[in-house]
């Protein structure tokens, strides 16, 4: 029966490998995995053949002092502990192993073991665990370090991991089958790890000096007093098993990591046999965990990331939506609902109350001009990335209606139309999240002396016009690119994956830059031009503020230019090319 | 009200539908039969200005679908085998943005006795998610109807309904018929052809090959007439030989 099952499992692989060759012979996924290859080598394969940066050659032994190596294991160890003690208080299902539909179908009816099928969950699992150890190992070995003693080493630590999950997962269905309800067991877990932390603290309260605020401030003094608590007294016997995990990692040279790889792998062993010991019943749960899984599969790969959310509840609009109207409103309607509770007003209006708080106290507290500015850099970094990445996160237009489009082309409207429509949502919350970041921008000025305040405030008052504008130009982008290459882009089919996929993303990505670029240019001509005239008679401060406009106008001209032809571009689009290529 | 004149539809070299042509009048309810890869689905993305056609025309309510295509859509539904929803907007939501699409002022006293019809009221707040498949199909039809199309096409409209469904499903298309629409419908389900349909147009990669009543239909395809049903005419007219060919034999 195993043979049968390890059939599937090799045969599943190689057949999604071969298929990934196969569609090679297309040029778009040719020379994705080209730029793709290229990307992995550059930034990870070449410190494996060609050493490192810093000098240090491939393989060479990471020499650390026994103390510092010390530390570094019960850091790990306590960050194990963590991780093992919230997979025994959070999760509240029975034990369900998930397999996909079709194996419930075909495996769960088959005269199949209870064991059998938990080592084929087991023997599956591992394909995604080395992978994640190939990951770990080419991110890890760029530290310095034996690459091999690393792979070997994660993937004790996932396997155990792994293994420890399943184990606690049949643990507390016994428990919940014997009548220990969820809330008893986590009363009892966390009792047992308050004994376990007390007994730590007051041991270290009675053996080390005592931790006060003035040692905190000092990075140092609060590492040297972790290391302490954590190397000696009662915490170094504590973690005691999850430093065995730890330890074959963290070996310098291949017989230290002999030494540690026997009681490591016997841990290992000890956790195989509570797992396939274990006699409990995961069918009932499993089906109903694949079922939700095939259905949060089926949202994610239809971009729509919040429908992947467990339990998704219907949302109120954001306004009422009249039966007349321009119909671009529609589809901001429609989308501000999708853009989900994440963004509802209530979070808006507790960020505005957090930020009127902080104001007010910075105000009162004779301000303190550090924090000031660290929160200006703060937001200018902010301001940044919502340029950069809100384009990206935002997906609801045309990245996640594209698979409903037979239907959107049903609609009486004009192609331009539904494209401004599409766009319009994620235009509003970035502009409304960048307009907020400016309000406290500017608040914050007012509290800090001796800078040119008067530049810096017209400085906002510009973006207040131009980072909408420029939000709708950056949104136009991916859009557009997703009418014209739906296969690059992840749209409602499946998403491309692998090597060639990542190749495509960073061409898209430098294609994307390249045509912000280009956009920017005749704006970035009008405002310079205005500003450099204004500048001489009327000052920097009071040139911004025109420069900005006729900045802001250029750009909103090449923005109606190019919902135009995203317009265009969806009325030839062709619903029968497949989005998942 | 449907007008349709040397449709083509090519993929590369692939002919997916080839110089169809034919009419609808108002009232009529044309099924559209064929094999597998015939080229239905196809026929009726052209018709509904989904995708558009390589050559030919395609006229709704005297409007060119893709010359006039605004006007032309405000006055057809497309009812797709699976129904397409959002799924983050509730029953009622769907009709509301509907209804904005469609500029339906009275849409609220509309959507509401559609979903009583269809009986869908108590769903209104439930996320697409919540529904059984009939009910997303119910909820799809009731989208469609609110503006009142005058030309209805339906790509396979029972899958998915349990008998109740189907019974009332059949209602509803011929009401809208008797109140003068124009219907199309795909479907393999030759008896709810038979039963529904005024006119039957059998497409056999991508071309027509019979087009008429049922009984125009099984004399062109029968040695007697009455001897055959549609299914059988069906596997006569769509089988490689002539005409006389069986269907495959059922297991004992």
């Amino acid at each position: 029966m195993v043979s049968a099952l390890l059939y599937l499992q090799y045969h599943t692989f190689r057949n999604r490998l071969v298929s990934r060759f196969k569609r090679l012979k297309q040029p778009k996924y040719l020379i994705g995995a080209i730029v793709g290859a290229l990307y992995f080598y550059w930034y990870f394969f070449r410190y494996l053949f060609r050493g490192y940066a810093n000098g240090r050659q491939p393989g060479a032994n990471l020499a650390f002092p026994p103390e510092q190596l010390l530390l570094f294991e019960l850091s790990g160890a306590l960050v194990l502990f963590v991780i093992v003690l919230l997979a025994w208080i959070i999760p509240h299902e029975r034990a369900a192993l998930t397999f996909t539909e079709a194996e419930v179908a075909f495996l769960f009816p088959a005269p199949v073991t209870r064991r059998t099928l938990i080592h084929f969950k087991l023997l599956r699992s591992q394909l995604r665990i080395l992978f994640s150890v190939l990951l770990l190992t080419l991110f890890s070995s760029r530290f310095g370090g034996n690459a091999w003693i690393h792979a070997l080493g994660w993937w004790l630590i996932l396997s155990t991991l792994n293994l420890h999950f399943l184990g606690s997962a049949f643990a507390r269905t016994l428990l919940l089958d014997r009548g220990i309800s969820n809330r008893l067991r986590r009363f009892l877990v966390l009792g047992l790890a308050g004994v376990m932390v007390a007994g730590v603290w007051i041991w270290a309260r009675q053996t080390v000096p005592e931790l006060n605020s003035a040692r905190i401030t000092d990075l140092g003094s609060a590492l040297d007093y972790l290391q302490r608590v954590l190397t000696a007294g009662p915490a170094l016997y504590l973690l005691f098993p999850f430093r065995l995990v730890v330890r074959p990692f963290l070996a310098p040279d291949a017989m230290t990591f002999l030494g540690a790889l026997i009681p490591a792998l016997l841990l290992f062993l000890l956790h195989y046999v509570w797992v396939i010991y274990s006699d409990v019943a995961f069918e009932e749960a499993s089906v109903e965990a694949s079922q939700k899984l095939a259905v949060r599969i089926a949202a994610v790969r239809a971009g729509n990331w919040q429908g992947a959310k467990k339990n998704q509840k219907a949302k109120r609009p954001w306004f009422s939506l009249a039966a007349s109207g321009p119909s671009a409103t529609a589809f901001l309607w429609k989308n501000l609902i999708g853009v989900g509770q994440v963004f509802s007003p209530r979070l808006w209006i507790a960020l505005i109350v957090i930020v009127m708080v902080l104001c007010f106290s910075l105000g009162r507290g004779g301000l303190n001009q550090n924090l000031s500015v660290v929160v200006e850099i703060v937001i200018a970094i902010a301001l940044s990335y919502s340029l950069l990445l809100g384009p990206q996160i935002l997906r609801l237009d045309f990245r996640h209606d594209l698979p409903l489009a037979d239907v959107l082309k049903t609609f009486p409207l004009r192609g331009w139309q539904i494209a401004l429509g599409e766009i319009l949502a994620p235009v509003a919350v970035l502009a409304v999240f960048q307009w907020f970041l400016l309000v406290i921008e500017a608040g914050l000025l007012l509290y800090l002396p001796g800078l040119e305040r008067t530049l810096l405030l017209a400085i906002a008052f510009g973006a207040v016009f131009m980072l909408p504008v420029l939000d709708v130009l950056l949104l136009l982008i991916p859009n557009a690119a997703v009418l014209l290459f739906p296969s690059w882009i992840q749209t409602g089919k499946d998403s491309p994956r692998g090597v060639e996929a990542t190749g495509q993303r960073l061409i898209f990505a430098l294609g994307q830059l390249l045509a912000l670029v280009v956009a920017l240019l005749p704006a970035a001509g009008v405002f310079a031009v205005i500003f450099f005239l204004l500048n001489f008679t009327v000052g920097p401060a009071a040139a911004i503020m025109p420069a900005s406009l006729a900045g802001a106008v250029v750009l909103a001209v090449e923005a109606g230019f190019g919902v135009m032809v995203l317009g265009k571009l969806f009325e030839r689009f062709d619903v029968t090319e497949e989005p998942g290529g | 009200m449907v007008q349709v004149e040397g449709l083509t539809k090519l993929y590369g070299e692939f002919t997916a539908v080839s110089e169809l042509a034919f009419s609808l009048q108002p009232g009529e309810v044309l099924g559209l039969v064929g094999p597998n890869g015939a080229g239905k689905t196809t026929t009726l993305r052209c018709l509904a200005g989904i995708i558009p056609p390589t050559r030919g025309t395609v006229q709704v309510g005297g409007h060119d679908v893709v010359r006039d295509a605004i006007a032309a859509k405000k006055q057809l539904a497309f009812f797709t085998d699976e129904p397409r929803l959002f799924d983050y907007l509730t029953v009622w939501q769907h009709l509301n943005f509907i209804a904005r699409i469609y500029q339906v002022a009275d849409y609220e006293r509309i959507g509401r006795e559609l979903l009583t019809e269809l009986e869908i009221a108590d769903k209104r707040d439930a996320l697409p998610g919540e529904l059984s498949r009939g009910m997303k199909q119910k909820l799809a039809i009731a989208c469609g109807l609110l503006h009142s199309p005058r030309v209805i096409y339906f790509d396979e409209p029972l899958t998915g309904l349990d008998p109740l469904g189907i019974r009332r499903m059949k209602d509803s298309i011929l009401k809208r018929a008797r109140e003068g629409a124009a219907i199309i419908i795909s479907s393999h389900l030759l008896h709810l052809v038979e039963e529904i349909c005024s006119r039957i147009l059998i497409l056999k990669n991508g071309r027509k090959i019979a087009d008429g009543t049922l009984d125009e239909i099984t004399r062109k395809f029968s040695e007697q007439p009455g001897d055959a049903n549609l299914e059988e005419i069906f596997f006569r007219a769509t089988s490689e030989t002539s005409a006389g060919a069986s269907p495959p034999p059922l297991p004992h």
